[in-house]
């Protein structure tokens, strides 16, 4: 225990290429191979502390003089998945949220409990995440990986729930997604349908996906989105053209550069991941299991792409009208497809329906945001990410709004 | 043999096709085929399609598209993979 704790303080960019070529290692890959997986770990890490630094010493200042000047109170700058799950994995529940997240499938699945074999070890950082909360919360480690354990097993258990409609609306036999941010809305969205079920008139509206994407098209492209709402936060915190214009070139940067530093880091995590999922395939395959995926492979789906670029306008307006909200939308904007990925097979693919629960659980979502950012902001100084003076406060959507995440965290602070 | 432009689709541009990405070029090195790897967005495929010698893509494409498309789910699920690797190859040596 005590050489695992000397590995924990350390900090993320150091631990956790140790812990990835320990891992690697264990797996069975070469030294050689391992080592450079573990490195390129570290050096995704490098690369997102770069791009969190650009972000939020261009958006910081532009965030206050919004709050001075144009009197909107939203100061707390959403950083982004591919930012969140940088903090999630560097947290010291994430350090261990590999053998956590694997034992607890593992036990589920002998245990009869769950049919998911979750080969999807990326969005294992959801659980992290929930975990470096609580931590960050409680001071308690233990209780940040049981409340990731409890998390994992939730997800599982939503992925079962699912995957038979799923399956049949993508057309994807055979899998589940078991996504810690995309199944949490499900339980919130049946019942809603339901409800639209009985409601005479709002039963009957249906949008058609094509003519939606064709018209918000340009909002799919991040870059972009990021460029355009840069210049409209400069104009509105009373920037001068030229400042204006810079801040959104800063931010389409942002934008492009922030995936790509993610991209380092799921590489490292290839020969990891790609081992484990050779492993419980091995053990648990055959056709009495689900094969639990990212459901990033949903979110190409026609209705589920529509409703999220719809969605992107509307989350700008909720975050300027919702009283209490401090969260100033950037990062997740491009994020929206993972939240209605799971809800657009509920609703049969009606995109109006999509985007109506959509709306309510962004508005929702951004209480819960505003609400968790101290906490996002401390787990981030956690995991050693560097912010300039002024100390900005940031939170995200994904997965800062996820109401999953946020019970899991209120429960675990009754015992903290 | 001209290079070939190859790009991958997936929900987030960085996720799954990034695992993707990884297979497709080893398999390349191995098979001699000289490509040029882009990973994008579906929703961004439009901007990065021009040109394009074979989309893989891991999620539903709602369009259609005159490039050859392979689903490359079988590199996530694991299931079907050699035989998802075969079916690219030969269409990179057409």
């Amino acid at each position: 225990m005590s050489i695992i704790n000397a590995i924990l303080d350390l900090g993320a960019v150091v631990m956790l290429p140790i812990l990835i070529f320990i891992l690697s290692m264990i797996f069975g890959e070469k030294p050689g191979r391992a080592l450079r997986a573990g490195v390129t770990i570290g050096i995704g890490f490098i690369g997102i502390n770069l791009v969190i630094g650009l972000l939020s010493s261009n958006l910081g200042p532009a965030a206050e003089a919004l709050v001075k000047n144009a009197g909107l109170q939203l100061d707390v700058i959403d950083v982004g998945w591919p930012a969140a799950s940088a903090i999630a994995f560097a947290s010291r529940v994430g350090a261990l949220v590999i053998p956590i997240g694997l034992a607890v499938n593992i036990i589920m699945l002998l245990t009869r409990t769950t049919k998911t074999v979750n080969v999807d070890l990326w969005n294992y950082w959801h659980f992290a995440f929930t975990g470096a909360l609580v931590t960050a919360a409680t001071g308690n480690l233990t209780l940040g990986m049981i409340a990731a354990a409890i998390n994992c097993a939730i997800v599982l258990k939503l992925g079962d729930w699912t995957a038979p409609i799923v399956q049949e609306f993508y057309g994807l036999p055979g899998i589940s997604l078991p996504h810690g941010f995309s199944a949490a809305y499900v339980p919130i969205a049946i019942p809603l349908n339901k409800l639209f079920d009985k409601i005479p008139g709002l039963n009957k509206i249906e949008i058609n996906p094509e003519t939606a994407s064709k018209r918000f098209g340009v909002l799919g492209e991040p870059t972009i989105v990021g460029l355009i709402i840069g210049i409209i936060i400069g104009l509105l915190a009373r920037y001068d053209i030229k400042d204006a214009l810079n801040l959104g070139m800063s931010m389409a940067g942002v934008m492009f550069l922030m995936p790509r530093m993610v991209k380092i880091l799921m590489e490292g995590l290839i020969p990891v991941s790609e081992a484990a999922k050779k492993f419980m395939q091995k053990r648990f395959a055959g056709t009495e299991f689900y094969i639990g995926l990212d459901s990033a492979v949903a979110t190409g789906h026609p209705s589920a792409i529509a409703t999220a670029l719809i969605l992107v306008p509307i989350t700008i307006v909720l975050a300027v009208i919702v009283p209490g909200n401090r969260v100033l939308p950037f990062g997740d904007l491009a994020t929206i497809p993972f939240m209605v990925a799971m809800v657009a097979p509920i609703c049969r693919g009606n995109v109006f329906r999509s985007v109506i629960i959509g709306a309510l659980v962004i508005a929702v979502g951004l209480l819960i945001a505003t609400n968790v950012a101290p906490l996002h902001t401390q787990a981030a100084i956690d995991a050693a990410f560097q912010f300039p003076e002024g100390a900005t406060s940031i939170s995200s959507i994904c997965d800062g709004a996820n109401p999953l995440t946020w019970i899991l965290l209120k429960i675990m602070q009754l015992f903290g | 043999m001209n290079k070939k432009k190859i790009v991958i689709a997936c929900g987030t541009g960085i996720a799954t096709s990034t695992v993707v990405a990884d297979k497709i070029e080893n398999l390349c090195k191995r098979e001699g085929i000289d490509a040029l790897i882009t990973q994008c967005k579906v929703s961004e495929l439009d901007a990065y399609i021009h040109g394009a010698d074979l989309i893989v893509t891991t999620t539903v494409l709602g369009k259609k598209s005159d490039v050859p498309v392979i689903n490359g789910l079988p590199f996530i699920t694991g299931i079907g993979e050699e035989e998802v690797l075969k079916q690219i190859a030969e269409e990179l040596k057409k």
